[in-house]
C-alpha cells in the first residue's frame, strides 16, 4: 500500500511536473495558429524526454554519481565546459522565464503589475530552495500542478468538433495562409519546450538527493514513462483549447490571459481560478527545478558540495551560485522585457543547446565503468541515436528558422 | 614540466617528418596510494595522426557503444598510436620527437579488470 501511494505520487507528480512556462505559452500559441497540426511534435518530444529522463537517472541510481561529475571525468574538461556552458546559459534563460511566468500567474490572480511580484516569486522561490525539504518541493508543486488538468475539461466542455481537431492532428502540414518555415519554425520550438534539457538535470541529480539505488529503478522508470506522455497529453489539450476558441476568432498569444481565455470560456470563474492555481504551481514548481539545476551543473562540473540534503552552510557555493541566478533573473525581468518573449526565445535556444545537453548522457550510459552490466541495451541505444539525430536536426534548424520567420512573426 | 605542456604538441620522428599530435599520455601506478594519488609514471603517449579532439574515452578496449559516436570517433583518430615514454628523445616547447628506430604500439587500453 505504501508503494503503491509511493508510485502513485510520483507519477502525479511527473504529470503536474512535465508543463512548464514554455509548454504553457508555446503550446497556446501553437493552438491559436495550426490548431493541433503541430500534436506530433509534442508526442516526438515527450518520447525523446522519457527516453533520456530514465537514461539519466539510471546512470545516477547506478553510479551513485552525478551526471555532470561523470560527464567532466569522462569526456574531460573541455568537452565537459561545452556541455556545462551549453546546458547552464539556457537553463538560466529558462529560469528567466519562469519566474516571469510566476509573476505574470500572480498577475492574472491579483491585477498587480507583474513588475511587483517578480521580486516577490524570485524570494519565493530563494526561500523555499533555502529552507523547503527536497521531497516537499517537488510533491506539492507537482500536485497543485495537476489542477492543469482542468484544460483537459475545458477542451470537453467546449464541445468541439472531434472530427476537425483529429483531422488537423492527424494531416500534419502548414496550413495554406501560413509559410513553411514558420509551421517548422514552431515545430523546434515545441520540441524544445518539451525536451527542455532542465529536466533531465533536475532529474538525475533528484536521484542523488533521494539516494536511489537500483532498486528504485523500476519505480523511477514508472514515474517517467506513465507521468510524462500524461504531461504531454495535457500540453495537447492547452493546444487544443486555443485551437478551439482562438484560432477561429484569429487571436494571437501574447500574454497569459489569452493561454487561460478558452479555459475562462468553458468553465467560467470557477475553471480560471483552478487554471491560476495550476500556472502558479506550475511555474512555480519550475522554476524551483531550474535554479536548483543552475546549482546543480555548476557544483558537479566545478566540484563543489551540493545538495539540498546537506545544510546550505555545508554547500556554500551550491547555494550561493543559485542566488546569484536568481539575481541575474530578475535583472533580465527588471528591464521590462516581456517574459512571454524571454519564454519563446528559451525554448527555442533550448532546441540549439539540446545535442551538447544529450550526447555526453548517451555515452555514459554506454560506459560500463560506471555502469557494469546496466549499459544501454540495443534497442535503447538504437532510439537513443534515432534521437541524437532529430535533435541535432532540430537544433541546427532552429537559428537560421529563427532568422528567417522572424521569431515567428 | 607539467601535463599540459605534453598535450596538445606535435609529434615528430627523428627525420623532423610531423606524425601528429600528443592526445593523451599513458601512465602506470607506481607507488602506494598517497593522500590524494598514489604516485604515477608516464610510460608512454598517445600519437593521433588526424585530429586534435579529444577521444573521450573510446581507446578503452571494449568501450564502443553507442556504434555511431564510437564510429566517428574511430575515423576521427584512425592510424593512432602509442609511442613508449622510452622512445622519446627530445621534449620541447610545443614539440616532442622519437628516437630513430621507435616504435608504433597498439593504442588502445587493455579493458579495465571488471569485479566478478
Amino acid at each position: 500500500m505504501k508503494n503503491l501511494f509511493a508510485v502513485a505520487l510520483g507519477v502525479l507528480t511527473a504529470i503536474g511536473g512535465f508543463v512548464d512556462i514554455g509548454d504553457l505559452v508555446t503550446n497556446a500559441v501553437v493552438g491559436s495558429r495550426f490548431g493541433l497540426g503541430l500534436a506530433w511534435v509534442v508526442l516526438v518530444g515527450v518520447v525523446g524526454i522519457c527516453i533520456y529522463a530514465q537514461m539519466s537517472g539510471r546512470v545516477a541510481a547506478v553510479s551513485g554519481r552525478a551526471t555532470f561529475e561523470i560527464i567532466r571525468e569522462r569526456l574531460g574538461p573541455r568537452a565537459g565546459l561545452a556541455n556545462l556552458a551549453a546546458s547552464f546559459l539556457i537553463n538560466l534563460l529558462t529560469v528567466t522565464a519562469e519566474v516571469g511566468g510566476v509573476a505574470l500567474a500572480l498577475q492574472l490572480a491579483t491585477s498587480v503589475d507583474p513588475g511587483w511580484w517578480i521580486p516577490v516569486a524570485a524570494f519565493g522561490v530563494w526561500i523555499v530552495i533555502w529552507r523547503a525539504r527536497f521531497e516537499l518541493l517537488e510533491n506539492v508543486t507537482g500536485l497543485l500542478g495537476l489542477t492543469l488538468i482542468v484544460f483537459a475539461v475545458a477542451l470537453f466542455m467546449l464541445s468541439p468538433d472531434w472530427g476537425e481537431l483529429a483531422g488537423q492532428a492527424l494531416q500534419p502540414g502548414p496550413p495554406a495562409d501560413e509559410p513553411v518555415a514558420t509551421y517548422w519554425f514552431y515545430a523546434v520550438a515545441l520540441f524544445g519546450a518539451a525536451m527542455t534539457p532542465y529536466e533531465v538535470f533536475f532529474f538525475s541529480s533528484g536521484a542523488i538527493e533521494e539516494k536511489w539505488t537500483e532498486k528504485d529503478l523500476a519505480k523511477s522508470r514508472l514515474n517517467v514513462l506513465v507521468g510524462f506522455p500524461l504531461g504531454g497529453l495535457l500540453s495537447i489539450a492547452i493546444a487544443g483549447c486555443a485551437a478551439v476558441v482562438l484560432l477561429p476568432a484569429a487571436i494571437d498569444v501574447t500574454s497569459l490571459s489569452q493561454v487561460v481565455l478558452p479555459v475562462a470560456e468553458a468553465g467560467g470563474k470557477i475553471a480560471l481560478s483552478f487554471v491560476i492555481v495550476g500556472i502558479l504551481a506550475a511555474t512555480f514548481g519550475a522554476a524551483l527545478e531550474t535554479t536548483l539545476s543552475s546549482g546543480y551543473t555548476l557544483a558537479q562540473y566545478f566540484g563543489w558540495s551540493w545538495g539540498k540534503f546537506r545544510k546550505p552552510a555545508k554547500a556554500a557555493r551550491f547555494h550561493l551560485s543559485m542566488i546569484v541566478c536568481l539575481l541575474i533573473a530578475v535583472a533580465i525581468l527588471a528591464t521590462g522585457v516581456d517574459p512571454i518573449l524571454v519564454t519563446e526565445y528559451s525554448v527555442v535556444f533550448s532546441a540549439v543547446a539540446l545535442p551538447l545537453t544529450y550526447l555526453p548522457i548517451l555515452i555514459i550510459a554506454n560506459d560500463r565503468e560506471y555502469m557494469g552490466d546496466r549499459v544501454n541495451g540495443r534497442g535503447m541505444n538504437f532510439v537513443g541515436q534515432v534521437y541524437l539525430v532529430i535533435i541535432l536536426a532540430a537544433a541546427l534548424a532552429a537559428i537560421p528558422l529563427l532568422i528567417i520567420t522572424g521569431a515567428g512573426a | 614540466m607539467i601535463l599540459s605542456d605534453l598535450l596538445g604538441s606535435d609529434a615528430f620522428d627523428a627525420d623532423g617528418r610531423r606524425l601528429g599530435a600528443i592526445l593523451d599520455v599513458r601512465l602506470e601506478i607506481s607507488g602506494a596510494p598517497a593522500q590524494l594519488l598514489a604516485e604515477t609514471v608516464v610510460t608512454g603517449v598517445l600519437v593521433s595522426s588526424h585530429s586534435r579532439f579529444s577521444t573521450w574515452g573510446y581507446e578503452r578496449r571494449g568501450e564502443d557503444g553507442p556504434f555511431l559516436i564510437a564510429w566517428l570517433q574511430r575515423w576521427l583518430h584512425r592510424g593512432s598510436f602509442l609511442v613508449a615514454w622510452d622512445d622519446v628523445e627530445l621534449v620541447d616547447v610545443g614539440r616532442v620527437v622519437f628516437r630513430a628506430g621507435y616504435e608504433q604500439l597498439d593504442p588502445m587500453l587493455p579493458r579495465a579488470p571488471r569485479e566478478a
